[in-house]
């Protein structure tokens, strides 16, 4: 195994991030309108199997969490919701302008501008929206960096969990859906 | 079967002015009708049209039409009978945006007024889950289709911009 560790890990966890890197599972779970670049991606145009990728159902055997396109507030509360329940080590995947500065939507009441402030990216991808090409690039970046250590965003979600909830709290008040869903 | 002749926009806009105090009506395009009727008769008004025939509300909405001060309810009805789109519009005072529901009248209307309670701040009478929040959870503001809201604003002072240290050029070609 040539792996540079500046990072720090054990054997144990050199290992482990070598396996990991490929075996992600993808969590099904689509926002904005990015959503429509993923069939593609994982059918068989472009395939993101042969990455050792899959879709998974729930987020509690997910590893990697998608954030196809703006988010609105409203959906910040579940997709914050889904990430604390998915099982660490877990990777945040963010599609598009709309993510990286808020994009068109930047002057919008319901939707955030900077995905950063409130959840730990690993990976932008820029476009708008980003096509599959770019999307399977960032999924080989993902991998690499996996492999490296280098992507430790739920280190950094633990590490500085004053900041992400004190912005959590700024944008959304609380953070806990009162619906009539949940009620 | 209703006969189309007799349910045609002409037999519509006749009857309709025979009961009730209609000053004139829009077709925008062929099978949509579109008036104005105060706000006492608005509610007896969508009772008889669903009684002839038009048994769908398609939508609830509202226009703030903030220089005469009023907000402009819009319902828009539909009859599957003969394919006319119909819409009953009536004016609320904006410093008093007090209406009744017509939850009785159409059920389905109820998230309708939800909707314009949230985002224009109409008060449905009878309706209690309108006051419950069914986009905009936790909103605290005032509502933001309301012209005199600022989304520049709200999103400046809630949302936190990204920062770029960086001068990116705007324009292609110029300096």
């Amino acid at each position: 195994m040539a792996i540079d560790d500046k990072v720090g890990r054990d054997a144990w966890e050199k290992l482990g991030d070598f396996f990991r890197a490929r075996s992600i599972w993808m969590m099904w779970y689509c926002t904005g309108c990015g959503a429509i670049e993923m069939p593609p991606t994982m059918t068989s145009r472009f395939d993101m199997e042969r990455l050792g990728m899959g879709p998974m159902a729930t987020p509690r055997q997910a590893d990697v969490l998608l954030i196809t396109g703006y988010l609105s507030t409203k959906t910040l509360r579940r997709v914050i919701y889904s990430y604390e329940q998915m099982q660490d080590p877990k990777y945040i995947v963010a599609f598009g302008s709309c993510a990286i500065n808020g994009g068109i939507y930047f002057d919008s009441y319901a939707t955030i501008n900077k995905l950063d402030d409130y959840l730990p990216v690993d990976l932008y991808i820029a476009g708008c929206m980003p096509r599959p090409e770019a999307i399977m690039n960032a999924f080989n970046t993902l991998q690499q960096s996996i492999r490296k250590g280098e992507a430790d965003g739920w280190k950094r979600y633990k590490k500085n969990s004053e900041f992400y909830k004190e912005n959590q709290r700024k944008a959304i008040g609380e953070v806990f859906v009162h619906d009539e869903f949940h009620e | 079967m209703t006969n189309s002749t007799s349910n045609s926009i002409e037999n519509l806009k006749d009857l309709l002015t025979k009961h009730y105090d209609i000053k004139e009506f829009e077709e925008p395009i062929a099978l949509q009708l579109a008036f104005n009727i105060d706000k006492e008769s608005a509610l007896d008004a969508l009772a008889f049209l669903k009684s002839q025939g038009f048994g769908q509300l398609s939508l609830l909405t509202c226009i703030d039409w903030i220089e005469s001060g009023q907000f402009q309810l819009v319902y828009i009805l539909m009859n599957w009978d003969n394919g006319i789109h119909l819409q009953l519009r009536t004016f609320l005072d904006r410093d008093k945006p007090v209406f009744k529901t017509i939850q009785h009248i159409y059920p389905g209307v109820k998230y309708y007024e939800r909707d314009v309670h949230e985002f224009f701040g109409v008060e449905f009478e009878g309706n209690e889950e309108s006051y419950q929040h069914l986009f905009l959870e936790m909103w605290t503001a005032d509502p933001p289709m309301r012209k005199d809201f600022d989304p520049v604003k709200y999103s400046d002072d809630k949302y936190s911009m990204r920062e770029y240290t960086t001068e990116f050029p705007t324009k292609i070609g110029g300096k």
